[in-house]
């Protein structure tokens, strides 16, 4: 090596720090435009809400456009085949573990299913030790309220606090250093039935909580909290007057069915709106430049629609909120009067992308109704409803007026079956969420493929006990097989490809990264890294149980990235692998048990955070 | 204790208040040998060093007694076998809301499975009994206040044919050509789009 190539190869050198240096800058603090950032390598056109997950994972999506792709690219799909654990921990709560860890600064934040015990973990160190454990001592009472197992969805990070919620309803807001509580409020309670599983999402000084117990003739709705005090600041019901929907005078949906006085009262038998649902229990996204936040309310109560004649309103609905005030821009009820239990509380992603020519601001929501809607997140315009798994209760929708085309035949009544009803209550896919990459223009979509027979039953409203009113059983959908990943091409509204599970429903959540690895896990257990392209599997490992829950990614302290997954099988379509739940009952677990008989055989229950790297 | 106080004289010397607290503390161990005594005996006895003073009897223990197992009457169901009693008590079932919880035919959910061999809290008639009125922890209401007895005792006998050729079937179960496929055949794909 000569002078002149050692100084070119010093040039070089630091030529390649300075670019270090500069991925480095831009992980810490992307560069901010508009509400957008620019994502390395992202297709012409597509912009992201700001801030993107970057290095640290601090809200449930680890962003608020709910893409669940971080730019991190030391793992790619070159090297991701060398990944290895690098630390484990039990919750030793052996139950479903939905949701995510959030890494912020130098610690790892773990809520586990009820009891919701909060452990944080000290990333500065070899294996990750324990720094201290936050019991909030919830009622156990709530065990026997909760409708889909006694999961939680995670929490989020704001004002050097973890915010998350209870089963027993009470959200939390716990110092990040010390694991002392800072304030807890009351949001509802199990004596009607009401339990909170919901990740809290933080907007400005907001905190937003939802609910769940659709099954149990609760009333739903999002509740705001002051970030700094836990006092309540607005509640907005998703049944009712204008007033306790906070529809004001800026309320505009895009179709004249979403249109009217007091469709929350009047679109209902007289009183069922008090017990009507509507349950807010999926993820909350915000779009900082417009100033709305974005979620989806689940079915109506009771699951048997003869006994609530109407749209019911608010149930199964997209909202646009201002956070601040709680009035609504937009609303677009999905289905109205649904007879299938498809909750819409899937998450909303928020893209901005080229459409038909024209850049718009969309609103990516692939649904349990086996549909990918894609919305104008500014009014709430439906641009696209396309089938991406097995679907006859529908034979399309209505761009023009906003409505499903329902085939009357898979509709069901007070005594009768609507047999054969593709998908089943669980959906196309459920509650776990899709990951989309600005690298590809794909939304991974963890799915779902199985059909029902379900059947309208008379029941009786008893405060804090299931009012359910159908009779449901669940079995694999056509094809052969009952999940898979698949990639879909948001803009040309089509399937590019899949990974398909012949026996389980793919009921994890899903990452992609800037290193075009898609990272998802089975309910069998297997934690898997997928090209971002061609599908192709490129690494695989085998955890202690089933997973639910869903991948995050993040810089450790040592510059170093990660990646974390819970194993711990349930849930509501992992409840049959608990043993609290029998096989020889196709009806049990509100009717997934049909769908489901083989988990018992594939794992067993767990309650595992794994952490891998290079 | 009550006897203890009264062997103490009030105005003692130092010698005669030693004595004296020796004999005391010989009627005190003799007292508690013989409570001991009469606790491992049964209840009867108990009452008789009581009776001889002026004290407050001691109330009749109530709930598990220390010592050997006693062999304490036992509830069985009144129902038992009775056809009538398992059809309404399946009706019930549903009536009351416990399929909601425990599954359409008992497999479990949110409330676990009544038709495996598991018994959280007891698989006697009785048990299952003091389930229902009394409640249980994890969320099991208490509907002593809301279901009539021999209502409850339908539901145990309903709970408890689970699984044999007893067991009735929904009282909703629809006509023939409503019942679920048998087969669980699925659509085939042409049917679904």
């Amino acid at each position: 090596m000569d002078g002149k190539q050692k100084l070119m190869a010093t040039a070089a050198r630091a030529g390649i720090l300075l670019m270090a240096c500069v991925i480095g800058v831009a992980l810490s603090a992307p560069p901010e435009k508009g509400s957008t950032n620019d994502i390395p390598g992202e297709l012409p056109g597509i912009h992201m809400v700001s801030p993107a997950a970057a290095g640290q994972w601090t809200m449930p999506a680890g962003d608020y456009g709910n893409t669940r792709f971080s730019p991190l690219n030391q793992i790619n799909a070159q090297n991701v085949k060398n990944l290895h654990v690098v630390s484990t921990m039990s919750t030793g709560i052996p139950h479903g573990h939905e949701g995510q860890p959030l890494v912020v600064n130098d610690t790892m934040y773990v809520v586990t299913p009820f009891p919701n015990n909060l452990i944080a973990l000290d990333l500065t160190k070899a294996g990750f030790p324990q720094k201290w454990i936050f019991h909030p001592n919830p009622n156990i009472a709530a065990v026997g309220v909760a409708c889909c197992d006694v999961v939680n969805r995670g929490a989020s990070y704001a004002d050097g606090k973890i915010i998350y919620n209870t089963l027993d309803d009470h959200t939390v807001a716990v110092d990040a250093k010390t694991g002392k509580l800072v304030w807890e409020t009351a949001v509802g309670d199990i004596k009607f039935g009401e339990t909170t599983t919901m990740a809290a999402v933080v907007v400005k000084n907001v905190v937003l909580v939802g609910d769940s117990g659709a099954e149990l003739g609760v009333r739903g709705r999002v509740t705001a909290l002051d970030v700094n005090t836990g006092k309540i600041l607005w509640r907005a019901f998703n049944s009712g007057s204008d007033a306790d929907a906070r529809i004001g005078p800026d309320f505009k949906p895009f179709y004249a069915k979403d249109r009217g006085k007091d469709l929350g009262l009047t679109t209902w038998n007289p009183g069922q709106w008090k017990l009507g649902g509507g349950t807010v229990w999926g993820w909350i996204s915000y779009d900082p430049e417009l100033n709305l936040i974005y979620y989806g309310t689940g079915n109506p109560g009771v699951w048997n629609p003869d006994m609530r004649p109407g749209d019911n309103k608010w149930s199964i609905t997209i909202w646009a909120r201002n956070p601040e005030t709680g009035y609504a821009k937009w609303a677009f009820q999905v289905v109205p009067h649904d007879s299938w239990d498809y909750d819409e509380i899937m998450e909303n992603v928020l893209v901005d992308m080229p459409w038909q020519g024209k850049t718009r601001k969309l609103l990516i929501h692939p649904g349990r109704t086996g549909f990918v809607f894609v919305l104008d997140r500014e009014t709430g315009e439906v641009l696209s409803a396309d089938k991406f798994e097995p679907v006859n209760w529908a034979k399309g929708f209505n761009l023009k007026t906003g409505l499903p085309d329902i085939d009357p035949e898979k509709r069901s009544h007070t005594g009768h079956y609507a047999m054969h009803v593709c998908p089943s209550s669980t959906g196309g896919k459920e509650f776990v969420p899709s990951s989309f990459s600005p690298r590809t223009g794909y939304l991974y979509i963890p799915a779902h493929n199985t059909c029902m027979d379900y059947m309208g039953t008379s029941v009786n409203y008893i405060a804090g006990t299931p009012y359910l009113g159908a009779t449901v059983r669940m079995y694999p959908g056509p094809g052969g097989y009952q999940g898979e990943l698949m990639a879909w091409d948001v803009a040309n509204k089509k399937k590019v490809w899949s990974i398909k599970d012949a026996d389980l429903p793919v009921y994890s959540g899903v990452l992609t990264t800037g290193g075009d690895v898609v990272f998802y896990g089975t309910m069998e257990g297997w934690f898997r890294a997928v090209d971002a392209h061609s599908g192709k599997i490129l690494w695989e490992f085998k955890i202690s149980s089933g997973i639910v829950g869903n991948p995050t990614t993040f810089l450790g302290p040592d510059g170093k990235q990660y990646v974390a997954i819970y194993s711990g099988v349930g849930g509501w379509m992992g409840a049959t692998a608990l043993p609290s739940v029998s096989t020889d009952d196709p009806y049990a677990a509100l009717g997934t048990v049909g769908a489901m008989k083989q988990i018992k055989a594939k794992t067993q229950p767990g309650d595992t955070l794994y952490v891998f790297g290079l | 204790m009550f006897s203890v106080s009264r062997l103490r004289a009030r105005h003692a010397s130092p010698l005669q208040h030693a004595a004296h607290t020796h004999a005391s503390l010989i009627a005190f161990l003799s007292i508690l040998a013989g409570v001991l005594v009469a606790a491992t005996m049964g209840c009867q006895t108990v009452s008789k060093p009581v009776a001889a003073s002026s004290s407050p009897p001691v109330p009749t223990a109530i709930g598990p007694i220390p010592g050997p197992p006693v062999n304490l009457p036992g509830r069985a169901n009144p129902l038992v076998g009775d056809p009538v009693a398992l059809q309404d008590g399946r009706r019930l079932f549903d009536w009351y809301n416990c399929s909601g919880c425990h599954g359409g035919h008992a497999g479990g959910g949110m409330g676990p499975s009544l038709r495996d061999k598991v018994w959280l809290y007891g698989h006697k008639d009785d048990q299952i009994f003091d389930s229902i009125a009394a409640g249980r922890s994890k969320g099991m209401p208490s509907w002593g206040t809301k279901i009539p007895e021999h209502q409850i005792w339908e539901l145990v006998a309903y709970i408890k044919s689970m699984g044999t050729t007893q067991e009735p079937d929904p009282p909703v179960e629809p006509a023939d050509e409503m019942v679920p496929d048998p087969t669980g055949k699925t659509p085939s794909p042409e049917e679904v789009q």
